[in-house]
Order: structure tokens, then C-alpha cells, then sequence
């Protein structure tokens, strides 16, 4: 069954307020039609239907190249007690023998060109860990911040992928290896599934990323349609949007004059053409175009937010403000409605330490823990944190081994077998903590969850069914709908 | 609340899917069930494509009640006595996943595994007049193209051409009426942006509109299909198809890992294909096989930029992978990619005709070769993990058999690793149920010019003016050098710098000679090897082959000890100026005033420095005599010239692309009409313009796709015939809404619009039906679909109409950062589906994925609105529009009210005058902007500070006038008209 019906020629649904054909003056329209904050819906008792849905929008936390779930959320003191010894040496058994290394690893270089080297030679954790919360996670100590939010987060530490190397950047967000054919990402999906809600703002929403132009598919819609691919946002709040800014000389005024000409011939021309359904979405565009001019800079600039807030989510500090300000951001983008948020707190393949590992993650931890917990905490008092799910998640994990790649001798290597990931808000059962790896953190145990669980997850929180997202004339394999993760789930 | 609302739809939502699944339970529960409505939609959707028409795995169908009761060849699969015991349910139920049917997705629902219980314990009745699937090769596109009969219809007058009549035979059928021609200059609009993509100037427009000629359109057709753009306008649909794309990778390194740099010349090439009208079959062999069918011509070998488009640099799997799914999508309408992993599950492709197919093109490589007129790029820089690709801007690039003997491995679950142990292989073929005829293939035989490119008489004549060019530059510098030798020999300077001058210029004459002697070296060396190459390759039955080859050995060996001679000396000339300073040094260095221990750390650094000369010049030595010795020996062993490639080639895509352009294929020739007919009417015929096969959609006419097929491989494929027929048609030329009656009779002053308007109300529809209520989709075309401006054209219209067109064809790609400024057409700026691959403002109209792309996306989005009125781009054009149309103006014509602007502006850029109430508009706006405009004492700061922001016009005009000004903004708003991207 599809949710939705496809035509190619694609018109917005009429917008749900706003637009009114009798207006004389569209000028005024627009200033009337602004964006307000938008007041709660839900109440706190709801059926308990798995399809009812749990979670309105989606702040989705993606940092590139990779964290080490061993130096962040999967500590694990065996490679402390084994460090220097090969996997032979230690009395466990050689995660390298284990099936699951062929079965669930692909790599997108062919044998024929390159074979990726094995690391057996165990090396250490390059941080402390301690337990926190009731539940009684184990944190290391770059994480002080959202240490204390344990009990408020599901930790899955059973997740895997297959793609070896930096594609899997697109995989964690499409579901599939970038040899198989291109999907679409997971916010196209709940775009197409559930539309806007608000007209004024895009409704999939990318910030600070993807900074690398081969992760386009990470925020693309691909056969759904341009219209439900993510709209990256600048981060410069006067001009966040390509060509969001009146022409430098135009006054404000004498653009909503040309707005105005533009609705009224339009419209004129609609007398003549009633078959047009495309003059009609136009003339709703230019409507909608206007108002989005003045939301979006209203959206991402943060003057009404107090000082605590802003020193919330580490606006006051260098090492901090740039993911503070994105997660910010995401927070008002939320609140204005728009459905799923994509967020790229550091740049493209930041967290790739083959070398330096302990440095990288030291200083990437520091730039990433007190916004992130400043976010919950906003959310949390808020009340916001009841429709809204907070996903913080990367590609893939990092070899337990040493890469000596190059003589390396500080650094783990791409780590496609196990990595750990948390949830965190609407429709998520707090202080929960979900799968694990084997002792050396190598492998996820049991069958682990594929990256499209995590889809699956998000989208029946959403009140969404994977298996329902179907696009007419395109095939998707069983391995696009995962299975929802029902353990983390409230 | 917008909120509210959308949780309660998706309550509903959830509310309806609750229904659905009451809905099944009460059918179970009940006493009886529904063969037709609760059984068969289950077998149809998760077995029939295992268990009927296509495959009959263990000899059962259950396509039909009665093949169901009747069992596959372990015997019956039903029993009404013990219904649980039925194998069906056993297979269904069991928990066993080898033995678990469906084996592939979830297991039936209980709901659904109860109700065919509840049948089978029914005695499992279904229908007698039950009709099985049809065999699958039965399928309408798989049958040969007919040539079926031109209908006959009642309307006679309506037919233009055969065309017509296949679509007036519908609307009779269905009681609808076409809608009137459109009018004049809508036609004229339409026509001139569907083949060339530019709208009509103002000047064509009148033409057109004055000439009363009953074959003005004709003749506008043929001038618009004789225009260079019109091949750039089809280029680029084509290249949507063929999947167009400049090379990507990691572009911030930069590293090419995807198609090439020098792609671009296939696009010039289809570009010049489609002008001089090569017929589509013709195109097919090239962009295939045009380095087997025709080795020497290497302005069609460019064409495999086809194949080399696909080329992928970590995995050469991958690389063959995207050939087999495209070639099937774009040429056959076959998704053969589907039978990757298994069986297709619709169309009659196995698993291993996938690997046969795809071994047509196993041998591949690619090639860079060398192009006239330009520096030689060298052969193609093989992947290497471990080494950044250039950026290879020169040369063409196209494929070769590069491994004649790859095999072919069949692998399971569309995993390369996934090879089973006895490593099966395939050997080229296509799907057996599309073999019209043994397949031929036979190898090829490369010329000397096609696989040694070094023998080609343009390459030994380039080669030979660069060597000669060469030895003149030496000689010259010889001469310059003497001089110099000369004049220092009448140096009136004191002695020691007279001496330094001296052993400098002298030093200077010997390089030159020894470079002089060696350019004549390399000369000669070069003419014995092409001698030689010439008589090995071209003339190999010449007597002399040994003789010349000799020589060129010896030539070779002449000119590497020269070489040697000549380094050697370099190193001893350099090594004589070395102890002249060092001699000179010390006593300078003191006299300069540095210190005793400055002056030894220079002399020691500079004994080292001579100790590795004379090392150098010792090895040196060493290799002059070793080259001195090489003299001595006598052999034939050479360099020959440029690259050497296989003798032959597979012949393999030779074979392939005859079989494609067999007019007996079924397929070729129906996908191609289906792909030029969706983009003149804006609706394909067959909607799944790349499924053609058991999954894809009917055909809307059936026999008017057949006939344009027939029609169009009996006019040697002729694009521009087919372009012709469509357009000349009366389908093509309708309106695309109804003629409104006009109130009022119009009273506008260009006598244009009176003659358009007179022109179109006078055919209104006649027959009462409402073809809305009839066919609200315009399935069956009674009026024209309205189409948008694809996102190039909306760049190039606004320059085309604004007079800013740069009309150069063709040429090297441009890099989507000059989109903004520059003022070529779209097509040639880079498309890659990576961030970046588009310009940001091509981005917002739906630009081709150049992934896929069989066909365009049309959204309506705000961010549209935002790019079309907040761009220094259309802000650019607008402005110099509005001057330009000014100047046009007369005097009489500017003095007077706006009319005479509005006009023009309407027919420039709307290629129509304005309506009366159009132009109260547009003069109320031209007022208030003008209004707006004026600087006024409290605003003038603000304004001015704006106006000094860079506008374009504040560079020739640095305060416009504020009428002026207010006409830029009239134009502006005209270019964000809806009718502006809209093909009426």
C-alpha cells in the first residue's frame, strides 16, 4: 500500500491555513501569515496503538567519520586488560574467526584493487569510563554533560553496517550500501509520509551539513521527488536560505508591490486556463515564498533567547558555540514544525581518527557534550521533549585493534561490526540500555540491528510503518524496513 | 492548527489501517470467503511469481483456483478433509525458514493464512471462467512492432496526419472532442521552446503572426529543426536518458572516480548527431560499439562516453553493473538490473542471462587518446588505490576491449564475493525470449591506426614539426650564444670580471651546442622509429622492415648516448663554475666583512657540495660508457610510437548493438518514440518510460505507439521525421483549456491581440459532452498538457528573451560556479549527482538526477519563487532587458503612456501581447514603483546606502532613474509570470 499517490507533476498540497483567495492585498497577507510558535498538541494520555504516533518531529545528530563507541558510550576494560596482545593471545574467542566478519562486511573498493588490512593487536581505551544513572550505563569521562542524562536516553550499543569506508555516511541514512541502488534518505521518507507542519519552513531541514559533496544522498530524496529532499540551511540567520534575501536596493515595499503584479497576473491568467493546476500551486509558491523569507531568518537567528539558554547550549565558549548554535537552531526549527532536522554538529569526516585518537576525541567530545545534554535538558523543561525524538548517532565504530596502517600507532580504523548509538524523547523509554558487543567491542551481538532498525524505529515513532513507505514503480528489499528496535520504546 | 490537524490525519490514518485489518478478520471469521476478493490478490502478490505463468517452480501455478486444487508435481497441495495437513498451509505456517513460504519478505498474516484455510476447508471454489496469466513472452511490448492500420473516424477534418487519426479513434470511442488549435503565438512559443528550447524573438513572432501562408507553421517547424539549437535543446533530453554526467569523485581532493573530464565530447556529440539528423539506430551502434564498427573514426568514438560514463574506479564490478541496468532501461525498457540477485520476477530475464548480458561488456577499458590540435594527454592513468587521479583535461576518452578473454563469473545475492565454488561463467548472449536470430559474433580486427594510434599520419606529422621545432629553438639559441661569446671576448670590464663574464658566455655556447646536437639527435631518432613503425605496421610486407627497424634501434641507442654525452658534459661545465666560486669565494666573503666562522661553515657546506658533483659526474661517466658500449651491439629492438592497444576487439558490443537496432527487436524503437512523444506532449504513452516490461503500464494507444515505431525505423530512425509528424500534428497543436468567451470585445491597441483572439474563439468545441468529466486527466489527450520550462530553460529562456545569449555551440565543460555570470546555455555547464553538481539556482527547478533520469520531476516550491525574484541572475536580466526594449522605442513611443513598453515586454518575454486589464495593471505598477522609487528625504540615506550595494546596472548607470528602475521591476515581475516557465 502506498501512503501517497505520484503524479510528475507535483503541486504542494493546498496549505492548511493562511492563503485566501479574496484578499486584495497580498502584501498584507504575508505579514499576517508570519510564523507563530506553535502551542502543544498532545495530550499525555494516548492509546497505546503501536501506529499511533509517538513523536512529532525529529532532531537527527549525525557526526561524521566515525566516533570510537569504545572511547565514548561502550567502554569496555578487556582492552585495557589484553592491550599490546594479539586476538589470539587473550583468552577470548578471535572476533576475526567469527562468521559474522564476512557476512556483515562489504567493501565498496573491489578485492581486485584493495584489501583493507585486519588489526589484531588490541589497543587500549584512551579515556576512563564510570557508570551513571539508574541504569547504570557506562560513560567515558569525556561525556560529563550527558553523563547526566543518562536516565533520560536508550542506549543501543548493537548497532552494524556493512560499508567500510566513508560511504557509510549515506548508508546509516539511506539503508543501503553505496553498490546497491541509491534510496532515499530517511527525512525524505517522513516527508513523503507525513508532509509539513508549517508552510512558512521547509519541512526537512539540514544544518551544518553534509560538508562533503559525496553525501549528497544523505539528505536526498531520489526517486521521491526534489520536493522531499532536505533543504540545507546556511547558518548565517540573514541569509540562511539560497536567494532567501530581497536584491541589495529593493525595498521592502517595492518587492511586495512586484509580489503583488506577480499574484495578480497570475491570477488573471487562471481566468483563462482552469486547467492549470500548476498556475494555481505557483501562485500558492509565490504566497508561501514571501512569508518564507521572513520565517527562516526569524527561525535561526537567536536574539530572543536568554542568556542561560544560549550559555545552555554553550554559546559563551569557542570549543562549543559552533555545535551549540546548530542545535539551537534545531530547537526553534522544531518548534516552528518542521518535521525532521538534520544536524551536523562537525564537519565531514571529523570524528575519522586512524591516528591521534585520543586527541581528536578529547577535543570532539569537549565541542559535542554540553550542547548536545543542553539540548535535552531545553527540550526536557520544555516539555518539549514529549513530541520530539532526539536521534545522536555516526556511520560506524572504531577497530578495537591498532591501525598500523602507515605505522600508525595511536588510532583505530573504520569499524563496520558494532557501534553504539542513542535515542533520546518522544515515544523512547528512558535510561534504557539495548544490546551490547562482545567483551573486545568487536562484534554486536545476536543479530544487532542493520542501520534501517533505526529507521524503522524513528518512523514508528512517527506513527509510521517502514513496510507502508512504498513509491510506485520502485522495488524496496526487505532489508529497507528493518525492524523497529520495540525494546527502546515506551 | 496546522499541528493539530496533522496529528488527527495521522490518527486517521492509523484509524483506517485499523479498519483494514477488521475488515480481513471479519472475512476470516466468517463462513465463507471470497476466492476472487481474499485469496487470489494474496497468490498474486507474493506467489505467482515463482508459481505461474513465468516460472513454475515444483510444477505449480497458482495463477488460477483450478491449478491450485490440481497441485505441482509432488501432487496435490489442498486437502478438504484435513485442511491443516494441506501442504499450502504446512509451507506457509512453518517456522522452519528453508521451508517457509513466501521465502523471501514477511510470512502471510494469520489473518490471511486463516482465510485460506477457511477456503480450502471450502473445497477451494474459485470461478469457472478463470483465465490464467498469460505467457509471459505474450506480453504486448515483447510482440514484434506492427504496422496497424490507420484508423478511420468520422472527423476527418481534424486528421492532419496518421497521428490524429489514432487519437481522434480514441475520443470517438470515449465521446470526447479535442479542444481548437491553440492560438497563433501560444503555438508558436510551444514550438519554438519544445525544439530548441529558446522562445521566439519579438521578430520571429511577427513574422509568424503577419504571414497568412496556410504552411506557415510547417514552415516554422522545419526552420526550427534546422536550427544548431535545436540539437542543444535534444542533447540534453538525451542525456537525461543516457544518463549524462561530467566526472565526479571526491572533487575537494580532487580525485576522479567517476565517468571522466573529457565526457564533454560525447555530449558535442550527440549534440551534432541530432543537428545533422543521424538516424537513432546509427547512435545506438556508435554510443556501443563505435570502436568495433567503424575502429578509425574517432570523431564516433567519442560516443562510448556512453560506457565510460558508468565507469567507476574502486570497483570494475560496479562499472558493469550500472552499464547492464542502464542499457536495459534506456534502450530496451528492460529492468535487468532486477535479475541481478535473482530470477526476475516479472519478465523472462534468469539470473544468468543477466551475467550473459552483462558479459558483452566484460572486456572493457577505457582509453584516452590523443586529440589534434591540442598538447598529448598520454595514455589513461590506470586506478591505483594509493595515487590521486589527475585531472586529465585534454585527449578524448573512450572504451576498448582492453581483456579480450575476462570471464564472466555468475554470482549470487548481487554480491561479487557471493561466487559459488565451482566459479560458473557466462558468455555474451541476450534473454532467450528476445532472440530473434542466433546471435553473430565475430571478432575485430583492429587497423594499425586504431590500436597503434602512433601510426596515424596526423600524430608522425605533429610529432615530427615538435621535433623539428625543437632542433630550431636549439639552433637559434646556438647562434645567440656565439654572439655572446663574441661580444666578451671585447669586454672592456676589469680583468677578473672580464674572466667570470667570459667562462659564463662560454660556458652558455657549449650547452648550446650540446642541446643543439641533441635536438638533431632526437630528430633523427624520431624519424627511424616512425620509418620503422611504419614499415612494421603499415607495410609490413616491404623488404626493407628489418633494415629500417635496425636503424631505428640504432638511432635510439645514438640518441640515449648523446644524451648521456650531453649530461655528462652539463655536470662538468657545472662543476668547473662550482670551483671558480669556491676559489673566488673565501677572499669575497672577507672582504664582505663575515666572520671566520661564517666563512668556514660556507666553504664546508661547499666542499660538500662539490664532493656530490663529482660523484655525479663519476656516475655519470659510468652510463656514457655503458651507453657508448650499447653502440656496439646490433638489434632491432626499438621504442615504437604512442600507446599500443589489443589487436582486436571481443566484437562482442558489435553484435550487441546490431541486435538492438534490429528493427524485428520488439522493444528499441517503441521506448524511443515513447521518450521523444512524452516530450512534446508532457505525458508519455507508456508512463514507465523505462519498464516496457510485465510490471510497467499499458500503453494509453497501443496502436499509435506501434505505428510511430513502424513509422519511425521505415525513415532509417529518423529523429526530426518523428519530431515532425508530432508536431505538425492537430493532437500536438490544440489548446490546452477550453476558449473562454470574452464579455467585453477588446479594445486593446495592438492589432495582434484582436487578430489572436479573433483567430482562436472561432473554433470552439461543438459537441456537448464535458471531456472534464469524461477523462479529467487527459489520458486520451482532447486538449495539450501544459509543460514547465525544465530547469535549464528557465536560465536560458531569461537570457534568450533578455538578449544576453551567448549562442556558441558546444565545447569543454564550465564550471557551475560562472553559471550566475556567464551567459552560455545550461547544457554546458557540469552536471554530476553529487553536492555541487548543479548550479544553486539550476538546483531549485528540478534539475536531471544524473543518476536516472528517464524522466523529469515538475515541482511547484517557494524556494523557486525566492530564486526567481531574489537573484543577482534574473535581477541582471531584467534590468538589461528593460533597457534594451527602451532603446528600442521611439520617441513618440516613450513620451506617450507605458503601453508601448508593456507590449513589448508581454511579447518578449511572454511571446504574447497584453490583455486590457493586463496593462491597467501593469501601468498602476510601473506608477507605484516609480513612486516607490523616488528618493524621499527620510528614506534617501537608506536608500542610498542600498543603491551602493553592487547591483549590475549601478556599474554603466550608477543611479537609475527611478522610471527606469520601475521598468527593470516591471520586467522582473514578467520573468516570475507563471506563463514565463510555462509551455501553454
Amino acid at each position: 500500500m502506498s501512503l501517497r499517490p505520484h503524479s510528475t507533476a507535483r503541486v504542494p498540497r493546498r496549505p492548511r491555513h493562511g492563503f485566501r483567495r479574496a484578499r486584495p492585498r497580498f502584501h498584507a497577507l504575508a505579514r499576517r501569515g508570519r510564523a507563530r510558535p506553535r502551542r502543544r498538541a498532545c495530550s499525555h494520555s494516548r492509546p497505546a496503538s503501536p501506529l499511533l504516533p509517538r513523536a512529532k518531529s525529529v532532531i537527527w545528530v549525525f557526526l561524521s567519520g566515525g566516533y570510537s563507541h569504545l572511547e565514548t558510550f561502550d567502554p569496555k576494560p578487556a582492552l585495557n586488560q589484553y592491550a599490546g596482545k594479539t586476538f589470539d593471545q587473550t583468552a577470548l574467542e578471535n572476533p576475526l574467526k567469527s562468521g559474522k566478519h564476512a557476512a556483515r562486511f562489504r567493501s565498496v573498493v573491489a578485492d581486485s584493487i584493495n584489501v583493507r588490512d585486519v588489526y589484531p593487536i588490541i589497543y587500549p581505551m584512551q579515556v576512563g569510563y564510570a557508570q551513571y544513572g539508574q541504569c547504570g550505563i557506562g560513560i567515558t569521562d569525556w561525556w560529563p554533560h550527558l553523563a547526566r542524562c543518562a536516565d533520560d536516553i536508550a542506549w543501543v550499543r548493537n548497532m552494524w553496517t556493512t560499508d567500510n569506508d566513508h560511504a557509510a555516511e549515506n548508508q546509516i541514512h539511506t539503508g543501503r550500501h553505496r553498490l546497491d541502488e541509491v534510496q532515499p534518505s530517511l527525512g525524505a521518507w517522513v516527508h513523503y509520509g507525513l508532509g509539513s507542519l508549517n508552510d512558512n519552513l521547509p519541512s526537512y531541514v539540514v544544518l551544518g551539513g553534509p560538508t562533503n559533496s559525496t553525501t549528497r544522498d544523505s539528505i536526498g530524496a531520489h526517486y521521491l521527488g526534489p520536493e522531499h529532499a532536505g533543504v540545507p540551511f546556511a547558518l548565517d540567520p540573514k541569509n540562511p536560505l539560497p536567494f532567501g534575501t530581497r536584491a541589495p536596493g529593493l525595498t521592502d515595499q517595492a518587492q511586495a508591490n512586484e509580489y503583488e503584479l506577480i499574484g495578480h497576473l497570475n491570477r488573471l491568467t487562471g481566468v483563462e486556463y482552469p486547467e492549470d493546476d500548476a498556475l494555481r500551486a505557483r501562485i500558492r509558491a509565490y504566497e508561501l515564498a514571501y512569508r518564507m523569507q521572513a520565517a527562516v531568518p526569524d527561525a535561526m537567528g537567536f536574539p530572543t533567547e536568554s542568556d542561560s539558554i544560549q550559555r545552555l547550549y554553550g554559546l559563551d565558549r569557542d570549543a562549543t558555540r559552533t555545535a551549540g548554535q546548530r542545535l539551537l537552531s534545531a530547537r526553534r526549527l522544531v518548534e516552528r514544525g518542521v518535521r525532521f532536522v538534520q544536524v551536523y554538529p562537525s564537519a565531514y569526516g571529523t570524528w575519522d581518527s586512524h591516528q591521534k585518537l585520543k586527541d581528536n576525541h578529547e577535543k570532539l567530545c569537549a565541542s559535542v557534550d554540553l550542547p548536545v545534554a543542553g539540548l535535552l535538558q531545553d527540550l526536557k523543561q520544555r516539555g518539549l521533549l514529549e513530541d520530539v525524538l532526539v536521534v545522536f548517532c555516526t556511520e560506524f565504530g572504531r577497530t578495537p585493534g591498532l591501525e598500523q596502517r602507515g605505522g600508525g600507532k595511536d588510532g583505530r580504523d573504520h569499524h563496520p561490526h558494532g557501534f553504539t548509538i542513542w535515542l533520546a524523547g518522544a515515544g523512547v523509554k528512558p535510561g534504557t540500555i539495548h544490546g551490547a558487543t562482545d567483551e573486545l567491542g568487536y562484534h554486536a551481538l545476536g543479530d544487532g540491528h542493520y542501520v534501517t532498525d533505526l529507521h524503522a524505529t524513528v518512523l514508528r515513532l512517527l506513527g509510521l510503518d517502514s513496510r507502508q513507505l512504498q513509491f510506485p514503480g520502485r522495488k524496496r528489499l526487505e532489508i529497507d524496513y528493518g525492524k523497529p528496535i520495540t525494546e527502546i520504546m515506551a | 492548527m496546522p499541528l493539530l490537524r496533522s496529528i488527527t490525519l495521522a490518527h486517521a490514518l492509523a484509524l483506517a489501517l485499523a479498519c483494514c485489518i477488521a475488515r480481513t478478520h471479519t472475512v476470516a471469521a466468517s463462513a465463507s470467503v471470497d476466492y476472487v476478493h481474499a485469496i487470489q490478490p494474496v497468490f498474486k502478490e507474493r506467489c505467482v511469481s515463482c508459481h505461474g505463468a513465468l516460472q513454475q517452480k515444483a510444477g505449480l501455478r497458482l495463477d488460477t483456483g483450478s491449478s491450485t486444487r490440481q497441485g505441482g508435481k509432488n501432487g496435490p497441495i489442498v486437502s478438504q478433509t484435513s485442511p491443516d495437513s494441506s501442504p499450502l498451509l504446512v509451507r506457509l505456517r512453518t517456522q522452519d525458514l528453508d521451508e517457509r513460504m513466501p521465502p523471501e519478505g514477511e510470512p502471510l498474516t494469520s489473518d490471511q493464512i486463516e482465510a485460506i484455510r477457511t477456503w480450502i476447508e471450502q473445497g477451494a471454489p474459485s470461478p469457472a471462467q478463470e483465465i490464467p496469466e498469460h505467457d509471459p513472452r505474450d506480453h504486448w511490448a515483447f510482440r514484434p512492432v506492427s504496422r496497424p492500420a490507420i484508423p478511420n473516424t468520422h472527423r476527418v477534418s481534424w486528421i492532419r496526419n496518421p497521428v490524429d487519426a489514432f487519437v481522434a479513434a480514441e475520443h470517438e470511442r470515449l465521446g470526447l472532442t479535442p479542444l481548437p488549435e491553440a492560438s497563433p503565438e501560444v503555438l508558436l512559443r510551444r514550438v519554438h521552446l519544445d525544439l530548441t528550447g529558446l522562445p521566439p524573438t519579438r521578430e520571429e513572432r511577427r513574422a509568424f503572426l503577419e504571414d497568412t501562408a496556410p504552411d506557415a507553421y510547417e514552415r516554422a517547424v522545419d526552420r526550427l529543426l534546422d536550427s544548431p539549437h535545436h540539437g542543444e535543446r535534444w542533447a540534453r533530453h538525451w542525456m537525461d536518458v543516457w544518463r549524462y554526467a561530467d566526472w565526479y569523485g571526491r572533487r575537494n581532493v580532487p580525485d576522479v572516480w567517476n565517468s571522466a573530464p573529457q565526457i564533454w565530447r560525447w555530449r558535442d556529440w550527440i549534440l551534432r548527431s541530432l543537428n545533422d539528423d543521424k538516424g537513432y539506430d546509427q547512435m545506438l551502434v556508435a554510443m556501443l560499439a563505435a570502436d568495433e564498427v567503424d575502429p578509425e573514426n574517432d570523431i564516433d568514438t567519442v560516443a562510448t562516453g556512453f560506457l565510460v560514463r558508468s565507469w567507476y574506479a574502486l570497483n570494475p564490478n560496479q562499472w558493469r553493473r550500472d552499464i547492464v541496468e542502464h542499457t536495459g532501461k534506456a534502450f530496451l525498457g528492460l529492468t535487468f538490473n532486477c535479475a541481478h540477485c535473482h530470477d526476475h520476477k516479472y519478465d523472462p530475464i534468469s539470473h544468468e542471462e543477466y551475467f550473459q548480458f552483462r558479459a558483452f561488456f566484460e572486456p572493457l577499458g577505457l582509453r584516452q587518446d590523443w586529440v589534434r590540435g591540442e598538447a598529448d594527454p598520454g595514455p589513461f592513468q590506470k586506478y591505483d588505490y594509493s595515487t590521486l587521479r589527475k585531472i586529465v583535461r585534454n585527449g578524448a576518452i573512450r572504451v576498448l576491449d582492453e581483456d579480450l578473454g575476462a570471464k564472466t563469473f555468475i554470482y549470487l545475492k548481487g554480491d561479487e564475493r557471493a561466487l559459488p565454488p565451482e566459479k560458473p561463467t557466462a558468455s555474451p548472449n541476450v534473454p532467450a525470449f528476445l532472440r530473434m536470430a542466433p546471435l553473430a559474433i565475430r571478432e575485430v580486427a583492429l587497423s594499425a591506426h586504431a590500436h597503434r594510434p602512433g601510426t596515424q599520419p596526423w600524430i608522425r606529422d605533429a610529432l615530427l614539426q615538435e621535433a623539428s621545432a625543437h632542433l630550431t629553438a636549439a639552433q637559434r639559441a646556438l647562434t645567440t650564444a656565439e654572439s655572446q661569446v663574441r661580444a666578451s671576448l671585447s669586454d672592456t670590464n676589469p680583468p677578473a670580471r672580464q674572466l667570470s663574464a667570459r667562462l659564463a658566455a662560454e660556458t652558455a655556447w657549449i650547452t648550446a651546442s650540446n642541446r643543439t646536437v641533441l635536438a638533431q639527435s632526437e630528430l633523427t631518432a624520431l624519424e627511424a622509429r616512425l620509418a620503422a613503425d611504419h614499415a612494421q605496421f603499415l607495410e609490413p610486407a616491404s623488404s626493407n622492415v628489418t633494415a629500417l627497424m635496425t636503424w631505428a634501434s640504432h638511432a635510439e641507442r645514438f640518441l640515449a648516448w648523446r644524451k648521456a654525452q650531453s649530461q655528462l658534459a652539463d655536470a662538468r661545465q657545472a662543476l668547473a663554475l662550482r670551483e671558480v666560486e669556491y676559489d673566488v669565494a673565501a677572499p669575497r666573503r672577507l672582504a664582505e666583512g663575515q666572520s671566520a666562522k661564517q666563512i668556514q661553515d660556507a666553504r664546508t657546506k661547499e666542499e660538500e657540495a662539490l664532493a656530490k658533483a663529482r660523484d655525479q659526474i663519476a656516475q655519470l661517466t659510468k652510463a656514457a660508457d655503458a651507453a657508448n658500449l650499447a653502440l656496439n651491439s646490433n638489434n632491432t629492438s626499438y621504442a615504437s610510437i604512442g600507446p599500443v592497444y589489443p589487436e582486436r576487439s571481443t566484437g562482442r558490443r558489435r553484435a550487441l548493438a546490431q541486435w538492438l537496432t534490429d528493427p524485428r527487436n520488439p522493444l528499441p524503437a517503441r521506448v524511443a518514440v515513447n521518450h521523444v512523444w512524452s516530450r512534446h506532449l508532457h505525458a508519455p504513452l507508456v508512463s514507465t518510460v523505462f519498464d516496457f516490461g510485465r510490471n510497467g503500464a499499458a500503453p494509453t494507444h497501443p496502436a499509435l505507439l506501434d505505428w510511430l515505431a513502424s513509422e519511425f525505423m521505415s525513415h532509417r530512425w529518423s529523429l526530426k521525421h518523428l519530431h515532425r509528424l508530432i508536431v505538425t500534428s492537430n493532437t500536438y497543436r490544440q489548446r490546452s483549456s477550453p476558449p473562454i468567451p470574452r464579455a467585453d470585445p477588446v479594445s486593446a491597441p495592438n492589432p495582434n491581440v484582436d487578430a489572436t483572439i479573433a483567430r482562436s474563439t472561432d473554433e470552439r468545441p461543438r459537441d456537448g459532452a464535458d471531456p472534464r468529466a469524461i477523462d479529467p486527466d487527459n489520458r486520451y489527450l482532447w486538449r495539450a498538457n501544459v509543460g514547465r520550462l525544465e530547469s535549464e530553460l528557465v536560465r536560458d529562456a531569461m537570457l534568450a528573451a533578455s538578449g544576453d545569449i551567448d549562442r556558441t555551440l558546444g565545447g569543454p565543460v564550465l564550471p557551475n560556479t560562472e553559471a550566475e555570470t556567464s551567459t552560455r546555455r545550461s547544457l554546458y555547464f557540469e552536471v554530476f549527482p553529487e553536492a555541487g553538481g548543479h548550479d544553486t539556482f539550476t538546483e531549485l527547478f528540478d534539475p536531471p538526477d544524473p543518476s536516472e533520469c528517464y524522466r523529469r520531476t515538475k515541482t511547484v516550491l517557494p524556494q523557486q519563487a525566492l530564486a526567481l525574484t531574489n537573484s543577482k541572475f534574473s535581477h541582471d536580466r531584467s534590468q538589461s532587458l528593460a533597457a534594451r526594449l527602451w532603446t528600442q522605442l521611439t520617441d513618440t513611443q516613450r513620451a506617450s503612456d507605458s503601453s508601448a513598453f508593456i507590449h513589448a515586454a508581454f511579447e518578449q518575454i511572454l511571446s504574447r501581447g497584453p490583455q486590457p486589464e493586463e496593462i491597467v495593471a501593469c501601468r498602476d505598477f510601473l506608477r507605484r514603483q516609480q513612486t516607490e522609487f523616488q528618493p524621499t528625504p527620510d528614506s534617501a540615506t537608506a536608500s542610498a546606502a542600498a543603491q551602493g550595494a553592487a547591483t549590475p546596472v549601478t556599474s554603466t548607470n550608477p543611479t537609475p532613474a527611478p522610471d527606469a528602475r520601475a521598468r527593470a521591476s516591471l520586467i522582473h515581475a514578467l520573468f516570475n509570470h507563471n506563463d514565463f516557465l510555462s509551455i501553454r
